[in-house]
């Protein structure tokens, strides 16, 4: 159990820099999901938490302690990684067994040890298996059983479940999810896909181009995005962006919002001195899928609802919802409805705005108004 | 463990890869890159049975090399051995694999059969072939023992034909090697496109000219590569079948380097012959292996 | 790919059927023929080579040849067979092989998963050396070899054949480590296995295909090798290659040429069996040695 600081983190492949100087924190326990895009630099910065990657720039600090010079193998860390790098020549036990071996743990204590972690993981049964005799699922339970036979004091896991089916991935995530509960480690998991973000993580880290993004907790980074790429990258189907500008009506600001048949509504904001500074100027407002919705799905309590009649160009259900998709501002804007709502394409439909989880960001600076 | 052992294990751990490595750098470096610049510093200068390093003449040997009228005769045969062997290499290989391709039944057996020369050493290949095209007792005698009595064959003793013997022997040993190349390159095809073919109404000559052989180009360079390569270093079949004769008939660069150097006395020659040749092969070799090296890193 | 020739018709579709057998078992003939003129040949006495057919079975089976090839036919001066010839060429394929694959398996691993910056140059310089004319190093290599006094010694030769083999087992392990997960080295390193404990423990329990491949690829050519052979080691520690043509070509005496097809297939013996048990490594060697990459 131990805490992790990044400081000023850089990385640099021959002129190209991959890591712009990060700063990440986080305490003993905390499950830190680094998330982005596909060259974001989050694999990068993770194997140089390993000590995989040269460090250009900056400190690891592990429990107060840099360890940008220790070894792999002396920062007391376990990979669990994408293709789960099972060793293919040696069985499950002795895949999970060797970095026992490796640390001279004797032998009667490796194989309790081994014993113990097949059992939480029900892998009993495979331990005398080979992995290309195993399915994608079984590798994965044994690449952390690999992690977790070893104790250590963060655990790291890259992509761990890209290479699994759907279904399995959600197993496997509740999984992780609930071995992090009982053991307790430090974890950081490094993913591109944000609802694994959202559903395991106590803190985000949003990466994108090198840089971080944002730094909080899954609500935070959900709730209140720094800037427009956080909003857009997190949440699916991701937030509606509509560019507008803030008006003054009736002493409140609103921002106009042209429907599709030309009719202009005002959707109101919530009172923000912030705000003021942006009155008269162009402002992009995004609004959650779920903040424009079917009057019976609506929070009744919020204090900043507004509804309207719009048409629906196309609805997309899901099963337990719907998605509606409609035109504002010449744009295509998708909301969140009850499947049961009754909309159906080419109708009108009321419609309620949930204002009070309006964000507003600058569009030169593309951050957030507050 | 003291500090300083410490880091002496430090330093050992970070340079162990490139230690292990450097035996085979420096043994690469000394003898093939020190040689080649020692080879062409003996080419510029009056060596005769030993290599003579005060005696500096610059690109005499070469002068002299040009005008040596067995360096053309090896050049001339190793242009008419070159193309011929890279020729009907060639086509037999691609037409093999596509005879082969065929859903044979016997394939294995039959490729076994086609590709077994090239485990040979040239030597038993050049014995194998002068013993079967002696003209008082090999294949000649035995068309004639089938009753073909005016059948003639002495190329191997015709100085206007020994060469293409050499051409023979060649294209027997290396032919089924090109069409492993050729098969592979065949097997590589992605088999949809073939039906895609067929439903758009191609014959099978149609399909194999317009759409599968456009697709083996890849193929077609690496096997030049490899024969033209083969072709410029080959001595062991010439010494074998027909040691370079009769007289000078089947005289090639390889052999030319060989006798100049070791038997004639004329190092600096032979020397000079022998960068000829490597000119000839870097000429080839280093654009190939450069496009294909990058090919690779583009992926 | 695989179609079948189209053709119009059952009768159209059998003759070009049996049109392409016949092809391919003429093809057939055409490969075998001097292998097995070598074999019939090597089983006849010399008297009835001169008056049979080459193409004819022996009529009378005799072994005498191949006793004569091994044990007693001249080379150069000597006439004790090739026998001894034919163990100069273990003597010098066998450690050859070996440190030249344990060479370039160790190279191999340096330049894909302990790469440093450079790399790519150190691999070309070592590849380029794969593709010279060996005629190009005879000259100094027999000035080192005198010098080192192991010229006309198999010592001589393995030294030979280590340095201008190491380029193509380099490029073989190259190759084959280049597909082999990195992945796998990071956990091993972060299991705590070190440099070597990574290659022994992880990467060579691997190998086993391209350890084949490039020991019958060294084999076959360090054993059919006739330059550096005739150049370095002419007289009595000359290899098989080198017996057999001086056995062939010698010009003194009567030619025996079922003594010279015996003495050849011995030679081509040992390459040939490789061939015949483990052809699929020995293709697979031969297009990583030309099909570069």
């Amino acid at each position: 159990m131990s805490s992790l600081e990044i400081r000023g983190i850089q990385k640099s492949f021959s002129s190209t820099q991959v890591l712009k100087g990060i700063d990440i924190s986080i305490d003993s326990g905390d499950f830190l999901v680094l998330v982005g895009p596909s060259g974001c630099g989050k694999s990068t910065l993770l194997n140089m938490i390993a000590g995989l990657d040269s460090i250009t720039a900056g400190d690891i600090v592990i429990d107060g302690d840099v360890v940008n010079e220790v070894r792999p193998s002396q920062r007391d860390i376990a990979m669990v990684f994408q293709s789960y790098a099972l060793y293919p020549n040696m069985s499950v036990a002795k895949n999970i067994s060797f970095g026992l071996e490796m640390r001279k743990v004797p032998k009667d204590e490796r194989n309790q040890r081994v014993a113990s972690v097949a059992q939480m993981l029900q892998i009993e049964p495979l331990l005398d298996r080979k992995p290309s005799q195993l399915s994608g699922g079984q590798r994965q339970r044994v690449a952390m059983g690999r992690a977790l036979v070893r104790d250590p004091k963060i655990f790291l896991f890259d992509e761990p479940l890209s290479n699994l089916d759907a279904k399995l991935r959600v197993d496997m995530r509740t999984e992780i999810k609930k071995l992090h509960q009982r053991v307790g480690n430090t974890i950081v998991y490094v993913t591109h896909d944000q609802v694994e973000a959202m559903t395991l993580a106590t803190k985000i880290a949003v990466m994108k181009d090198g840089e971080l993004q944002q730094l909080g907790s899954p609500d935070e980074v959900y709730n209140n995005p720094n800037n427009l790429f956080v909003a857009s990258f997190m949440g699916s189907p991701s937030m509606n962006l509509l560019e507008s500008r803030i008006i003054q009506q009736d002493g409140a600001p609103v921002v106009p919002v042209s429907l599709k048949s030309g009719e202009e509504i005002f959707l109101p904001l919530p009172q923000s001195p912030a705000y003021r500074k942006y009155l008269n100027k162009p402002v992009i407002i995004g609004l959650r899928p779920e903040a424009i919705t079917d009057p019976g799905s609506a929070e009744q309590e919020s204090s900043l609802l507004y509804s309207s009649s719009c048409q629906i160009d196309m609805i997309e259900p899901t099963g337990a919802e719907l998605y509606a998709i409609m035109e504002l501002n010449k744009q295509e804007v998708v909301s969140r409805m009850r499947a049961s709502c009754g909309v159906q394409s080419g109708q009108t439909a009321e419609v309620i705005f949930n204002m009070e989880y309006a964000v507003l960001f600058d569009p030169e600076t593309e951050l957030r108004i507050s | 463990m003291s500090n300083k052992n410490r880091a002496i294990g430090d330093w050992l751990r970070h340079h162990l890869p490139r230690l292990v490595l450097s035996p085979s750098v420096a043994m690469t470096i000394f003898f093939v890159y020190g040689f080649i610049l020692y080879t062409a510093y003996i080419s510029m200068t009056k060596s005769k049975m030993l290599p003579n390093l005060s005696n500096f003449i610059g690109l005499d040997n070469y002068g002299k090399l040009w005008k040596t009228l067995n360096w053309q005769v090896a050049l001339d045969n190793l242009f008419i051995f070159g193309s011929l062997y890279i020729i009907i290499c060639g086509l037999l290989g691609l037409f093999l694999a596509i005879l082969l391709d065929q859903k044979i039944r016997t394939e294995g057996f039959l490729r076994t059969t086609y590709l077994y020369p090239m485990a040979l050493s040239f030597i038993v290949t050049g014995t194998a072939w002068k013993w079967f095209l002696n003209p008082g007792l090999g294949l000649e005698k035995s068309m004639h023992a089938l009753g073909w009595e005016s059948f003639k064959f002495d190329w191997l003793i015709n100085p206007e034909m020994a060469i293409y013997t050499v051409v023979i022997a060649g294209v027997w040993q290396t032919s089924g090697f090109v069409m492993a190349m050729f098969l592979a390159g065949l097997r590589g095809i992605d088999s949809e496109q073939l039906k895609a073919a067929q439903l758009d109404g191609a014959s099978t000559l149609q399909t194999y000219w317009r759409i599968i052989i456009p697709q083996l180009h890849a193929v077609f360079l690496s096997a030049f590569v490899v024969l033209a390569h083969m072709g410029i270093k080959s001595y062991d079949l010439v010494v074998a079948l027909t040691g370079g004769g009769p007289g000078r008939a089947t005289e090639m660069p390889a052999t030319f380097m060989y006798s100049y150097t070791f038997t004639r006395n004329q190092m600096g020659v032979g020397a000079a012959s022998a960068i000829i040749m490597l000119m000839t092969i870097a000429a080839i070799i280093v654009p190939y292996l450069y496009a294909e090296t990058r090919e690779k890193n583009n992926d | 790919m695989t179609d079948t020739l189209q053709a119009n018709g059952v009768s159209s579709a059998r003759f070009w059927r049996v049109a392409l057998y016949t092809t391919l078992i003429v093809f057939a003939v055409f490969y075998l023929l001097p292998l097995y003129v070598m074999l019939t040949t090597s089983f006849k006495s010399l008297a009835e080579i001169r008056q049979g057919n080459m193409l004819a079975l022996p009529a009378d089976w005799t072994i005498e040849p191949w006793l004569q090839a091994w044990g007693k036919a001249c080379v150069g001066l000597t006439c004790e067979g090739i026998n001894s010839y034919f163990w100069n060429s273990i003597k010098m394929v066998v450690p050859a092989v070996v440190i030249t694959t344990v060479l370039g398996a160790l190279n191999g691993y340096v330049l894909t998963k302990w790469r440093f910056t450079g790399h790519k140059w150190v691999f070309a310089l070592m590849l380029f050396g794969c593709f010279i004319p060996f005629q190009i190093v005879l000259i100094p290599m027999s000035q080192v070899l005198g010098k080192l006094g192991i010229a006309g010694d198999t010592a001589g030769l393995v030294l030979v054949h280590t340095a201008y083999g190491i380029g193509f087992s380099t490029l073989f392990f190259r190759n084959y480590y280049e597909a082999f997960p990195s992945e796998l080295v990071k956990a091993a390193m972060i299991d705590g296995a070190g440099f070597f404990g990574i290659f022994w423990r992880i990467l060579l329990p691997s190998s086993g295909p391209i350890i084949v491949v490039t020991v019958i690829w060294l084999f076959t050519n360090i054993w059919n090798d006739f330059l550096f052979g005739a150049s370095f080691a002419a007289g009595e520690g000359a290899p098989m290659t080198v017996a057999l043509n001086n056995l062939v070509n010698s010009s003194t005496g009567v030619k025996e040429y079922n003594v010279h097809m015996a003495a050849a297939i011995i030679a081509a013996l040992p390459t040939l069996l490789v061939y015949i048990v483990a052809g699929r490594y020995f293709v697979r060697g031969l297009m990583a040695g030309s099909v570069k990459g």
